[in-house]
């Protein structure tokens, strides 16, 4: 173990994949936690190599439209990260975390809704930290309510994707009910990866 | 109607005669049509960002305005549109999160290299539907050279 370099472009995603999980697992218990410690079911996160061109479709269609609460990592490795809800998810969630029936469009469904992403993917943030030792200063939350398509692809275009194959961790979330059910995306910065991965595998302490 | 062809994102599409170009969920990205009126050629490009000379990998053109509106020329040639006959009509560019802190959006700059690229290939723009914080759905209906766009939730309406 140890020298990326000769380490398979699968094994590579393998331990992606792991962090992944453990990252969103630990993100999936904070939206537990504020939501009264409801069942959260969270799926195994698919981590795949996507070609840009069907990144606006990775939700179920580009026209669809969703709520994301984006927020981007910048540093040694970066990271964007999205939130994503539809719109009755979004105001179940917003119903179930303030006891109040507010839209995605009034100041205080975006309001609930922000500070829930905070709170999601500085949680998944901190499990990373912990695995690999790094500092994340992520910028505060920013939210649109929009075409899937238009959403991702801004995404894309502000991290400057300029490769053909977009890495994605995609996993999917719902509550036992199924009031509320979303996604969660994350695109680590091309340039960041080998990096990722050299932490993960080579543990945090120096 | 004939054909359908969905132009993706950093993509784009040439038709002739008939038939519907439409690409869906413009955010920053532009969507960039072209025509030529006479041979009813028309070409929609979906563009994520405005410079190809800022990225070392430039292996699809279509991802760039710079570069991708001579490409979608060159096709639409090939199919025997001229270039002295080409109009334009753009949407897209609009800032969907406000990234209060960024001078100039993505967006911005996209509708801007769109615009500069169309002006050194002498191709006029006829309209635009560009800004604003909406994303948008862009539609080329190939035998009337007519393009439009919807917004989430809005009306389809003709630039």
């Amino acid at each position: 173990m140890g020298d990326t370099k000769t380490t398979s472009k699968e094994f590579k995603l393998d331990v992606l994949k792991e962090m992944g999980n453990i990252g969103v697992g630990n993100a999936m218990t904070s939206l537990s936690q504020m939501l009264n410690f409801a069942k959260v079911e969270m799926h195994v996160p698919d981590v795949s190599l996507s070609p840009l061109s069907d990144i606006p479709d990775l939700l179920g269609g580009a026209e669809e439209i969703i709520v994301g609460i984006y927020i981007k990592s910048p540093g040694a490795v970066s990271f964007y990260m999205v939130f994503l809800l539809d719109l009755e998810s979004a105001r179940a969630l917003i119903k179930d975390l303030a006891g109040a029936d507010a839209s995605v469009e009034e100041h205080f469904g975006r309001s609930v809704l922000l500070e829930v992403g905070n709170i999601v993917m500085a949680a998944y943030l901190n499990a990373l930290s912990h695995m690999t030792n790094l500092t994340f200063l992520p910028t505060p939350p920013l939210m649109a309510v929009d075409m899937a398509g238009a959403i991702l692809g801004t995404v894309l275009a502000d991290a400057h994707v300029a490769e053909d194959h977009v890495l994605v961790l995609k996993t999917a979330f719902a509550t036992a009910t199924g009031s509320i059910e979303g996604d969660f995306l994350i695109i680590p910065d091309v340039d960041s990866l080998d990096l990722i991965v050299n932490l993960l595998l080579n543990g945090a302490c120096p | 109607m004939s054909e359908i062809i969905r132009v993706k994102i950093a993509d784009l599409a040439v038709m002739k005669d008939d038939g519907l170009l439409i690409t869906v969920g413009l955010g920053s990205c532009v969507g960039i049509a072209l025509y030529d009126t006479v041979y009813r050629v028309a070409g929609l490009a979906h563009i994520l960002l405005a410079d190809s000379a800022m990225f070392r990998n430039q292996d699809n053109l279509a991802k760039f305005a710079d570069t991708a509106i001579p490409l979608l020329a060159d096709e639409m040639a090939r199919q025997g549109a001229r270039n002295g006959r080409l109009a334009a009509k753009i949407a897209g560019g609009s800032q969907l999160f406000s990234f209060e802190n960024s001078a100039l959006s993505v967006g911005e700059k996209n509708i801007q290299m769109a615009r500069q690229t169309l002006s050194k290939l002498k191709i006029p723009l006829l309209a635009e539907d560009v800004g604003g914080s909406t994303g948008r759905t862009m539609r080329v209906y190939v035998r009337e050279g007519r393009v439009t766009v919807t917004t989430a939730g809005g009306e389809e309406r003709e630039i």
